[in-house]
């Protein structure tokens, strides 16, 4: 299992750093702090997404989503389109019940967890919906991962140059 | 949230057990309180889903937080500094 874990992780640093330089040719230099957030939340969405080789419905639905956000950069947008084109379809066949109301603490929650799922609204079978918010964590996690490690990167760091001062 | 009400429900809107078993099966590693929960049957399906709920908006949370975190560290980051060359070659 830790292995298949290890393996996630890699091919999202892999697909991060593509992401990263993508968005970086395509941006308007120099950034605001917050630009620059946006961007990297971005990037890193994108390459958890593509990380995920194989057709889950959140992996193609968070590339959807992400596609709206790379409107205006037209390098971002060319890789994006397949993806997006491919959701697509699915999103006009398949509609809010209206009628919903939350009877009972399940439903209730599998409607918040459909909400927190990219993709989520659009699936109706349970079984479905489970299967998919276990693949989601698995990859939710190796990002969290990946980023707080280069994170520290600054503490390690920030405590060499202190040293050399 | 109480079972009387969940049973009354519509069977369509419960997750079966056989479902549930086995997503508290697989979050088991996750999720470090359903983890003690290993010799109960009962898991109450309204619980399992919540705390699901809770942790992944708590890694949206993390995202996030890390995304200001390393958009701050790179906008302090001096060109020359130890700091600009090991994020570079972790990211070239």
């Amino acid at each position: 299992m830790m292995s298949t874990y290890n393996m996630v992780k890699q091919e999202f640093i892999k697909k991060w750093i593509t992401t990263l330089h993508m968005l970086d040719c395509s941006v308007e230099h120099p950034l605001n702090v917050t630009e620059r957030k946006n961007a990297i939340k971005l990037s890193s969405d994108i390459a958890m997404a593509a990380a995920r080789s194989g057709s889950t419905v959140w992996s193609r639905a968070l590339i959807s989503r992400s596609g709206n956000k790379t409107a205006n950069k037209p390098v971002a947008r060319r890789i994006l389109k397949k993806a997006r084109n491919r959701l697509k379809n699915r999103c006009l066949t398949l509609r809010r019940n209206g009628n919903f109301t939350a009877k009972s603490g399940v439903r209730k929650r599998t409607e918040l967890l459909k909400s927190l799922v990219p993709g989520g609204e659009l699936i109706k079978n349970k079984d479905y919906l489970i299967r998919e918010t276990l693949d989601y964590i698995v990859y939710l996690r190796a990002q969290v991962d990946v980023m707080r490690t280069v994170a520290a990167v600054d503490s390690v760091t920030g405590n060499l140059t202190n040293d050399n001062k | 949230m109480s079972n009387r009400r969940s049973r009354q429900s519509s069977r369509a809107s419960r997750i079966s057990d056989d479902q549930m078993i086995d997503l508290v099966g697989k979050l088991r590693q996750f999720l470090p309180e359903i983890r003690e929960r290993r010799r109960s049957e009962k898991v109450s399906a309204s619980k399992v889903l919540q705390e699901t709920c809770n942790y992944i908006r708590n890694l949206h949370r993390e995202v996030d937080n890390l995304s200001d975190r390393l958009s701050q560290l790179l906008d302090s980051v001096d060109e020359d500094s130890p700091e600009a060359a090991v994020i570079r070659s972790l990211l070239m």
